[in-house]
């Protein structure tokens, strides 16, 4: 999503807009998820940072949009569009968010099951972005693409190009969605509740964790775009592989002699799929539902 | 208790000795070494139970002063001036543990260049760490705040680590009478310490120092330090009670010599501030109605006391033995903002002088009182103002002469 | 090494659940968690892991923790002066009865290379000359990979790092940590790598009994940093020792012995290609040259060993 931002940043740019993009980071590393802003004006730009209104938010990994640590959500309004990458309709995201916002599909094509096709998502979302601002041509999407993928291989590009304008025409209809408004006026605003912060004993005030593996609440299997699923027909029950292999702790040996995988947190890196002796591990693209992965394994 | 010459140094291994420190982890820097050499001795004769170790560095030094506090045992250090500046990141870092311990830092000039006579950068360069700071003027002092440091630090309310401060050669290398307080009455006031549920034990586990990303827990964390810090200057005040009671000796958290009635005083920190007393005694004698106010408590900022005591003067002469470049003095800084904004706030005059520890004269201190009185009178401040004199740059054109300096518009001596 | 002494004849007996808790910020595939989880089920809990800054840092990040010992980080530049203040203060709470020895906790430094090799070093020599009884574990992605992976004094010759991209790659040569550690002459150091469990196994298991300065350096594949697919770490893992870029040995009383020796060495390139950050040597051209040198460094290595 940097690429995204920075694509879309570019565009804008050549534009004519006054431009700010950056990309957030947070403790996690590659394959977690991450987020990027984009702003734009016709006006030289004081704001930084947090986009608190945001008038439109991308998803390019749908399955973070329920999840509130996420909070791809937040500071959403009835002036926000919300645009997720998607194998499900506008239709059932409205049913499934009740929100005020105005809610867009770009469709999730069926081939994006291998990692390999994951970057291009971020350049479609960047396409689909450029055309309902409504202010950005054809040309300078173009010129921008090939400004931010200067490092990769022309082919690499010409890829990603295409994707972009795919994306861009599908939005056709959906022209100049979002325009440039809003409604911020220092006369009347909310207070900030403001506190007297409380002296504490260094017991509690210290950045010290008095536990044990407080860690397993971090859900890292969201990061997975791919998912290992045992065949356990094949699976010779070598545990001590997987298990050992497994840099997350997210394969142990279950009650019944066979390896299980911990889908809470197993981050998808797939080394138990490539070092199963029995080749009893597939690996699934994550957006299959669970039923119909584990059937196509059984069959 | 037992009264005998000590230097500076000698009455720092003292308060170590006499608070009954478990571990002392050191590195080497003039003027501190003869600190650590007493301990060493006592340790190797038995006189003194402790652990001693020499590291490679002052920042593994204090890496391992707060990871031992914070495993619970009491620790002492000691350091300089560009020892203080290696460990610079680890002072910040170790202040965040709440890990208390007490370090003495034996003020020197800083590099560049490179001396051995004292001011206060050093010291001052730590000002925002979450150290306490305790500046003595006397070797009885050294040996007195080491106690009071180790009740403060360990102290509930506060969990932080303490700096005690003392200038190099001055009070370093200068003997004095020092009452050495019997130990067993030492080791009641200190009383032992309790790391509560802090420490690391197999029993419970606990991970200490981690990373807080984002703004929201960071802030927390550090204004909870701050808090800590501002609870010390009630908690100094019991314990120097507490000191006084026991022992007979006050150390109040800003000292005043016959400035409660005074028009006029000197403001300063540090060993010279007994030259200013002696200044006022002789001012006095000469008809002035002066005094001296000495903040010992620089960290948790004493505040409320500055502002009782210096409000309402005619003028005030604050005297820096340190400089922050680009702007001038720090003590004068820490006054002004303390004092801006109070009713009857009198005219603040900055003087810089002592630098590398270059002596303040007499006559220098009759003439800063004669040049605040004047600012006072006319309600004009002069700029800050160097104690330097003509005979001191004659001294350095001789010294430039000699290196090939290029030749200035002052022509040496013939 | 004895293999009769070892609980650790083969993969099946490597334990079968484990003491690192999920759920950590790594990255997927990580190649230095996959060593440190190994390794830590055989440590066992009743350690405190003291860290200088890098990648693993990250680990706990209030409030979280995959710890289920204790854990403190200190510095980049000074986790062996922490371990040394650790274990200091627990060898004298119990020697002076304040606490029971069954409190004790074996006291285990954690850095990447960069602190290991570089800002660390002089913490490092003065806890072995001291002879402090901790262990360091090393994990080596051969680079700064917290911060992008700029190259480190690991970082092995041609490789490209953020801070290496010209077509030679790093024009430097890995420092020799091994060596460094073993002259000054502590109880114990070996390399190790995840991918080879059994034998990090053993040498975490052997060890543990030891007392004094020892050393694990574990090579870490990173999926980030040297640019490779993530299913790919444990097959690069393997692949650096079967190709002899990673010896697998240790030293103690004096002696060095390598407890992996390949037979037939394949190609070096059979590793190399793998990896992102070689590309270079083999496209657009291949690059005779390098790739001639990299293989003659690594059959000079073993032309000293066999």
């Amino acid at each position: 999503m940097k690429t995204a931002s920075r694509i879309l940043g570019t565009a804008l740019f050549l534009e004519g807009f006054e431009v700010q993009d950056a990309p957030r980071y947070g403790a996690e590393r590659r394959g977690a998820p991450i987020f990027a802003y984009v702003r734009a004006s016709r006006e030289p730009i004081n704001e930084r940072g947090i986009i608190r209104q945001p008038h439109l938010i991308i998803v390019a990994d749908e399955t973070l949009v329920p999840v509130p640590a996420a909070g791809v959500l937040s500071g959403i309004t009835k002036i926000t569009t919300l645009l997720v990458h998607s194998f499900e309709s506008p239709e059932t995201w409205q049913e499934r968010l009740n929100t005020p916002a105005r809610i867009l599909v770009l469709p999730a094509a069926d081939t994006v099951e291998e990692r390999e096709d994951i970057p291009f998502v971020g350049t479609a979302c960047a396409g689909a972005a450029a055309r309902l601002v409504g202010e950005i041509s054809r040309e300078f999407l173009i010129e921008a693409i090939h400004h931010e993928l200067a490092h990769l291989s022309p082919d690499i590009v010409q890829k990603n190009t295409e994707k972009a304008m795919e994306a861009y025409d599908l939005m056709a209809s959906h022209e100049g969605y979002i325009k440039e408004d809003g409604d911020f006026s220092g006369g009347a605003y909310e207070k900030p509740d403001w506190v007297d912060l409380p002296f504490e004993e260094a017991r509690r005030s210290a950045p010290a964790i008095h536990a044990a593996a407080t860690s397993v609440e971090v859900k890292t299997g969201l990061w997975r775009t791919m998912r290992p699923v045992i065949d356990f027909e094949h699976c010779n029950r070598c545990w001590w592989v997987c298990s050992t292999f497994c840099p997350d702790s997210a394969i142990e040996l279950g009650e019944d002699g066979f390896p299980e995988i911990d889908y809470d947190h197993c981050k998808g890196c797939m080394i138990c799929v490539a070092q199963c002796p029995a080749h009893a591990i597939e690996a699934v693209a994550e957006h299959k539902p669970k039923a119909h992965a584990a059937e196509g394994v059984e069959s | 208790m037992k009264r005998k010459l000590l230097t500076g140094n000698a009455a720092a291994a003292w308060g170590a000795r006499l608070a009954r420190t478990d571990y002392v982890p050191a590195f080497p820097i003039t003027p501190q070494t003869e600190i650590i050499e007493t301990i060493a001795n006592w340790v190797d004769n038995g006189e003194m139970d402790a652990r001693m170790v020499t590291l490679d560095s002052e920042h593994s030094m204090i890496t391992a002063a707060g990871a031992a506090a914070t495993t619970g045992v009491r620790v002492f250090t000691a350091t300089s001036s560009q020892g203080l500046l290696y460990g610079m990141e680890m002072l910040y870092t170790v202040a965040g543990w709440r890990a208390p311990f007490v370090l003495v830092n034996v003020s020197r000039g800083l590099a560049t260049p490179i001396t051995l006579e004292p001011d206060h950068n050093d010291i001052l360069a730590a000002r925002d760490s979450g150290f306490l700071q305790i500046h003595c003027a006397t070797c009885q002092e050294v040996l007195d705040s080491i106690l009071i440091a180790f009740r403060l630090g360990e102290d509930e309310r506060v969990r932080l680590p303490v700096i005690v401060n003392l200038d190099g050669f001055y009070l370093s290398f200068t003997r004095e009478p020092v009452e050495i307080p019997d130990a067993e009455a030492a080791g009641r006031f200190v009383s032992s310490y309790d790391a509560g549920n802090i420490p690391f034990r197999a029993s419970a586990p606990v991970s200490q120092a981690v990373a807080a990303i984002g703004g929201t827990a960071y802030s927390y964390f550090r204004y909870e330090t701050h808090l800590a810090a501002q609870n010390a200057l009630s908690v100094y005040e019991e314990v120097a009670g507490e000191f006084t009671r026991r022992f007979g000796r006050t150390h109040d958290a800003v000292e005043t010599y016959r400035s409660d009635e005074a028009e006029y005083v000197f403001v300063m920190i540090g060993s010279f501030a007994t030259k200013a007393k002696e200044a006022v005694d002789r001012l006095r004698e000469a008809g002035w109605s002066i005094g001296l106010v000495r903040p010992r408590l620089l960290r948790p900022f004493p505040e409320e006391q500055i502002r009782r005591v210096l409000t309402g003067k005619k003028g005030i002469a604050v005297i820096d033995q340190n400089l922050s470049m680009g702007k001038g003095g720090v003590l004068y800084m820490e006054l002004a903002s303390a004092l801006h904004g109070q009713a009857n706030v009198p005219p603040l005059v900055s003087f810089i002088g002592g630098l590398g520890g270059r002596d303040i004269t007499p006559e220098e201190f009759y003439e800063m009182a004669s040049v605040t009185r004047t600012a006072a009178e006319t309600e004009e401040i002069p700029p800050p103002r160097l104690l330097y004199t003509k005979g001191e740059i004659r001294e350095v054109r001789k010294l430039q002469a000699i290196a090939h300096a290029e030749r200035l518009e002052l022509e040496p001596e013939k | 090494m004895n293999e009769t002494k070892t609980a650790f004849k083969r993969m099946k007996d490597l334990p079968s659940t484990h003491l690192l808790g999920t759920g950590t910020p790594m990255c997927a595939g990580c190649g230095g968690l996959q060593a440190i989880h190994e390794i830590y089920d055989i440590l066992g809990e009743k350690t405190v892991f003291v860290n200088a800054a890098g990648c693993m840092t990250l680990l706990s990040v209030y409030p979280f923790t995959p710890f289920r010992g204790s854990w403190l980080y200190t510095s980049m530049g000074s986790a062996p002066a922490g371990a040394q203040g650790v274990r200091d203060a627990l060898d004298i709470l119990i020697q002076k009865k304040r606490i029971d020895s069954r409190e004790n906790l074996n006291v285990v430094v954690l850095t990447g290379d960069g602190a290991a090799n570089g800002i660390g070093m002089s913490a490092t020599s003065g806890a072995i000359e001291r002879d402090l009884d901790f262990i360091y574990i090393c994990y080596d992605n051969e680079g700064y990979g917290n911060t992008g992976q700029q190259y480190s004094s690991a970082t092995p010759h041609a490789a490209r790092t953020a801070t290496s991209k010209g077509p030679r790659g790093f024009p430097g040569y890995k420092k020799d940590l091994f060596s460094i550690w073993a002259s000054h002459k502590p109880t114990y150091v070996a390399t190790v790598v995840g991918a080879e469990p059994v034998d990090l196994a053993r040498k975490v298991e052997k060890s543990k009994k030891m007392k004094g300065p020892r050393m694990l350096i574990a090579l870490s594949p990173c999926p980030t940093g040297w640019d490779f697919n993530p299913m790919e770490a444990v097959e690069i893992g393997k692949l650096a020792v079967r190709t002899g870029v990673w010896p697998l040995k240790e030293y103690a009383d004096g002696k060095v012995v390598h407890t992996k020796i390949p037979g037939r060495r394949p190609p070096v390139e059979e590793y190399l290609k793998l990896q992102g950050r070689y590309a270079h040597l083999f496209r657009p051209d291949r690059n005779e040259t390098l790739l001639r040198e990299i293989q003659a460094r690594v059959d000079a290595y073993w032309d000293g060993v066999e």
